[in-house]
């Protein structure tokens, strides 16, 4: 539930910075290069603090500010900063081997943005929604998800994984902004320290991965099975 | 009504005329970008004139298609300017005759014959430009049609005035990021469609044709309709980018003399802006392997799909 | 009346200084008995706490902390396991003389997963309660490629991906659950289990199930439940024999724990025959699959590891059952299976050692080379099949018992088939490494095994004959009552 009203403009703003959002995410789908990943991640991120921002600003809640800068902070400078420094690294410059082209991977997700939007839909008409936005919130937060496994599946880097999984988050992170920005900060907070957390414990095991395995992509991973 | 009757025959004219002017300006300007000196702004004009006093040399192997083909693509292309709004924001005496999906339709019905001429002689490079041609019209044509369908959406009709209207006096829906969408899908097909990189090239080499490959056979005055057809087809797409999707002010209201005057200028002017932004793309993009054409078109496509998405919301 | 607020605070700051002590002093062999220590302690502060807890559900610590008998019942098992685990580390480690200038990084990992775990079961806030789990899969991701060799980071590496894609479906399931309570107590109210309880019964159903599948299928990827549990054999068969241990007696109990959690708010919710349906399909998907890889499989350790997926769907069964008869089973074989899979892993970790390899066709004669820590193997292999007369097969039959009374009792039959399969398929490879041929010349195993390596199956077996024989009359009484608070 939004307990404030958005004016029409302000409603354009928000579809369009969370649509932005998913746009970026279909940046980090198409393109072959792991930095333009990063880039496109990055500034996904920022996109969610503008996000976190402007609620905080529509629906005065002050506590909001500081989750924008943080998600600015770490998700959009710290944590990009990581990856790229893993990148540059492994020395790994693109994702040699996509399952699919990209092309097809984003025909792929724009199929899976119409099924969010479905579900979504679905469930605004079960809540009796009377605002479109959390409509567009769920739908967002879905086709984020969905998008980030697509990632996952396609691709065989580690650090694709990574990225993958970062976006999934978002994901999450977007629409819990705009679903329930009441929710007690605290539980953000340290959901962005538990990210930072991981994405570094992800960082070591994939230099484990490089000097132990000898290989970071997933298709050589095949030591175990059965 | 008289009037009314006046404005629509200027609209049809206008783009017949202004046609040459817009892809002289194209080229010329790309020519001074790429530090040559190019040709005349005017230079179509004069290639028209002397391909209409040349004689017509018609191959051996051609059927009736060969010489019906050019008329049928420029007949669509005189018929296309009445349905959308050129200088007028305001339907005219004929342009309920169709939506704009039909509209959408006539010009594919042009692209059509064409495409049959190419294959009509029977000669290699016109049945490579023709094949070719239908491998990116499949992709494309329905993403066209998704974008009319999201622009439907939008304004809850098939009228490209209404399209107008909505945007022009209502910041709400032009600042939606239905609308925003829509316009990035249609810039992409733009490029497609009027022949520019990524996936078109610019340079008149067999290897990369698409379009000219198909009118490799013709010569004087048929060769003239065609590409003047060609020209007019670029500049009726350059109309529904700019009138429909991302400019629509600036055109007559009243339709007094005056004010279609200045409609006409300020056509000039934003049609140049949008050509100086081709040139821009023209320039800076490399042109894509013909197997990796699909990917800026499944770009549009996904643009399309969002503005839908987007639009319900 | 047992101040709770200081036992808590003990069972947290305790494990804390042994591991700043270990980091800061880089002492190996001090490291091992400080580790000791403090899983006695641990032991000590845990079962403490099960026998103080009260009947109802204690809320504390600012409203953070939450202590049921559920809650410290899986509490309990984490200390026994803890304490099991140290006390074995101690003679496994020193199988690898190869690791012992790192032995107190092991050591500070192994008391910081067990932390987590201490932390996770008590936390009231169930996105807290989340980030706790997720800690839990970080540490233990480092203790599973600890050895770093090639398969060992690739087991870390699958399963630190694979936990995290799949507790962030649950992430988006709890942000659900928060949302359908804004409908009800306003923008902004406190997330804890019981306010969510509160709310449930005017949550739209189509909500409410959304976000409990999606908290199913996220701590499910946690718990293992198949289709996933891809990650599971390669983590429990790759980490140290400790570690397999924690992981499988352990951690999987609490990712279970906050799943029987949220059953709990869809319970309160009134549609409880479709929460606990879906719970007990997922426990009989993973009970079938296990059932079909022990049957090919070569790995010790692996065939343990899908043991823990069967012993996993057994539990998700017996909770997804309901009713307080498969309840006390479920929780009577959470504890049953805690120490005996412990004893399991410390037995394929001897034998992977003794004879220096993972594969059990390779493993022959074991009674003949190993009569005392062989027997106590083949007794626990018997045991883990739900034979009697351990521990295991009152629970299971318990939990059976249960089901027939529940609205699925179709799933009664189809476990007990798939656990007499399994039976069979766990007993033709003991058989074989028992009454197998003579090993190669070369492949003679020739390790002693220390103390250290067969006191905890003693200690881990013992129990569970106990329990397979007596069922204490006061347990059953405890779990009538942990049956009636909500968890």
């Amino acid at each position: 539930m939004l307990i404030f009203h958005l004016g029409p403009l302000a409603t354009s703003l928000f579809s369009l910075l969370a649509i932005l959002a998913l746009v970026l995410s279909f940046v980090m789908l198409a393109s072959h290069w792991l930095k333009n990943h990063v880039y496109a991640f990055a500034a996904e991120s920022w996109t969610i603090a503008a996000i976190s921002a402007s609620i905080g600003y529509y629906g005065h809640y002050p506590e909001l500010y500081i989750i924008a800068a943080l998600t600015a902070l770490f998700r959009g400078t710290f944590l990009p900063y990581l990856v790229l420094r893993l990148v540059k690294r492994l020395d790994i410059q693109r994702e040699f081997t996509p399952l699919l082209k990209p092309s097809s991977s984003m025909i792929i997700g724009a199929a899976l943005v119409i099924f969010s939007y479905e579900v979504s839909r679905q469930l605004g008409v079960a809540l009796h929604l009377t605002d479109n936005i959390a409509v567009l919130a769920l739908t967002c937060m879905f086709s984020l998800k969905l998008i980030g496994f697509l990632m996952m599946i396609l691709r065989s880097e580690a650090i694709s994984h990574i990225l993958g999984l970062l976006v999934i988050e978002n994901g999450i992170f977007l629409g819990s902004q705009i679903l329930v920005p009441g929710m007690p900060a605290l539980l953000e907070l340290v959901i962005i320290f538990d990210l930072l957390t991981i994405v570094m414990a992800f960082g070591m095991l994939v230099r484990f991965l490089q000097t132990h395995a000898g290989t970071t992509s997933s298709r050589g991973l095949q030591k175990l099975v059965g | 009504m008289l009037g009314d009757i006046v404005l629509q025959c200027g609209q049809v004219l206008t783009v017949m005329f202004l046609a040459p002017l817009l892809h002289g300006f194209i080229t010329t300007v790309e020519e001074r970008v790429q530090r040559g000196k190019g040709p005349s702004i005017f230079q179509p004009y004069r290639d028209l004139w002397k391909l209409f006093n040349k004689s017509l040399l018609v191959p051996e192997s051609a059927t009736w298609v060969f010489f019906w083909a050019p008329v049928v693509a420029f007949t669509a292309m005189l018929i296309v300017p009445m349905l959308i709004p050129v200088l007028t924001n305001f339907p005219l005496p004929l342009s309920d005759m169709g939506d704009i999906l039909g509209g959408g339709l006539i010009l594919t019905l042009g692209s059509f014959f064409i495409l049959l001429a190419g294959l009509d002689t029977g000669q290699p490079f016109g049945g490579l430009g023709s094949s070719r041609a239908v491998m990116l019209g499949i992709l494309a044509e329905p993403t066209l049609i998704l974008v009319f369908v999201g622009i439907t959406f939008l304004d809850h009709s098939m009228l490209p005035f209404v399209a107008n209207h909505l945007l022009a006096k209502n910041p709400v829906a032009y600042w939606s990021p239905a609308h925003i969408f829509l316009i990035l899908a249609f810039f992409i097909l733009l490029t497609v469609e009027t022949d520019r990189l990524p996936i078109h090239s610019t340079i008149p080499y067999e290897i990369y044709m698409i379009d000219e490959a198909r009118i490799l056979e013709y010569s004087g005055p048929l060769l003239a309709l065609l590409k003047w057809a060609s020209w007019m087809k670029q500049f009726i797409f350059y109309t529904i980018f700019l009138n429909v999707f991302l400019f629509p002010w600036g055109l007559s209201t009243t339709g007094s003399f005056p004010s279609v005057l200045l409609a006409l200028l300020i056509i000039l002017a934003k049609y140049g802006v949008i050509g100086l932004l081709m040139v821009g793309v023209d320039t800076m993009q490399s042109r894509l392997r013909f197997y990796r054409y699909q990917e800026p078109l499944a770009l549009s496509f996904l643009f399309a799909v969002l503005a839908i998405v987007a639009d319900q919301l | 009346m047992v101040n709770f607020d200081a036992l808590i605070a003990a069972l947290w700051i305790i494990p804390a200084v042994a591991i700043i002590l270990m980091l800061a002093l880089r002492l190996p062999h001090l490291a091992e008995y400080l580790n000791l220590l403090t899983s006695i302690a641990v032991f000590g502060l845990t079962l403490a706490i099960l026998v103080a807890v009260p009947d109802k559900a204690l809320v504390t610590g600012e409203q953070y902390i939450l202590l049921t008998p559920l809650g410290a019942w899986v509490l309990f098992c984490v200390g026994l396991v803890y304490l099991l685990a140290s006390i074995y580390a101690i003679g496994y480690m020193r199988l690898l003389p190869e690791e012992k200038p790192r032995l107190h990084k092991y050591y500070a990992l192994q008391a910081g997963f067990a932390l987590t775990m201490l932390i996770a079961p008590l936390m009231n806030n169930p996105g807290i309660f989340w980030i706790a789990i997720d800690f839990t899969t970080i540490v233990s991701a480092f203790l599973v490629g600890f050895e770093k060799e090639a398969e060992c980071i690739e087991a870390a590496w699958k399963y630190l991906i694979v936990v995290s894609a799949g507790l962030a479906l649950a992430l988006l399931g709890i942000i659900l659950f928060y949302w359908g309570g804004t409908f009800v107590l306003g923008p902004t109210y406190a997330l804890t289990w019981a306010n969510l309880r509160e709310i449930a019964p005017k949550v739209p159903e189509t909500l409410l199930f959304l976000a409990f599948l999606l908290t199913l299928v996220g701590f499910g990827t946690k718990v293992g439940l198949a289709p996933m549990h891809t990650w599971l054999p390669d983590a429990h068969s790759e980490g140290p024999a400790p570690v397999s241990a924690m992981l499988s007696g352990a951690l999987l109990n609490i990712a279970l724990l906050g799943i029987y959690r949220f059953l709990s708010i869809v319970d309160s919710g009134g549609y409880s025959l479709m929460g606990h349906t879906a719970l007990l399909v997922l426990g009989v998907i993973s009970l079938f699959v296990a059932g079909l890889f022990i049957v090919r499989q070569d790995g010790a350790k692996r065939m343990l590891a899908y043991s823990s997926l069967e012993h996993m769907g057994v539990l998700a069964i017996g909770f997804g059952f309901g009713g307080p008869i498969a309840f006390a089973g479920a929780m009577y074989h959470m504890v049953n299976h805690s120490m005996n899979k412990s004893l399991m892993f410390f037995g394929a970790g001897n034998m992977m050692r003794a004879y220096g390899t993972k594969s059990m066709s390779k493993m022959r004669q074991v009674l003949r080379y190993y009569p005392v820590t062989g027997a106590l193997w083949l007794l626990g292999a018997v045991a883990i099949t739900g034979a009697p007369p351990f521990g295991l097969f009152l629970s299971e039959l318990t939990i059976l018992r249960g089901g027939i009374l529940s609205p699925n009792p179709w799933a009664v039959w189809v476990m007990a088939i798939l656990l007499i399969l399994i039976f069979i398929a766990f007993m033709n490879h003991f058989r074989r490494m028992i009454w197998g041929p003579e090993p190669e010349p070369d492949e003679v195993p020739t390790l002693n095994l220390s103390l250290w390596n067969s006191l905890p199956m003693w200690l881990a077996l013992i129990p569970v004959l106990v329990l397979g024989l007596w069922w204490p009359s006061g347990l059953w009484g405890f779990f009538q009552q942990a049956f009636m608070v909500q968890p």
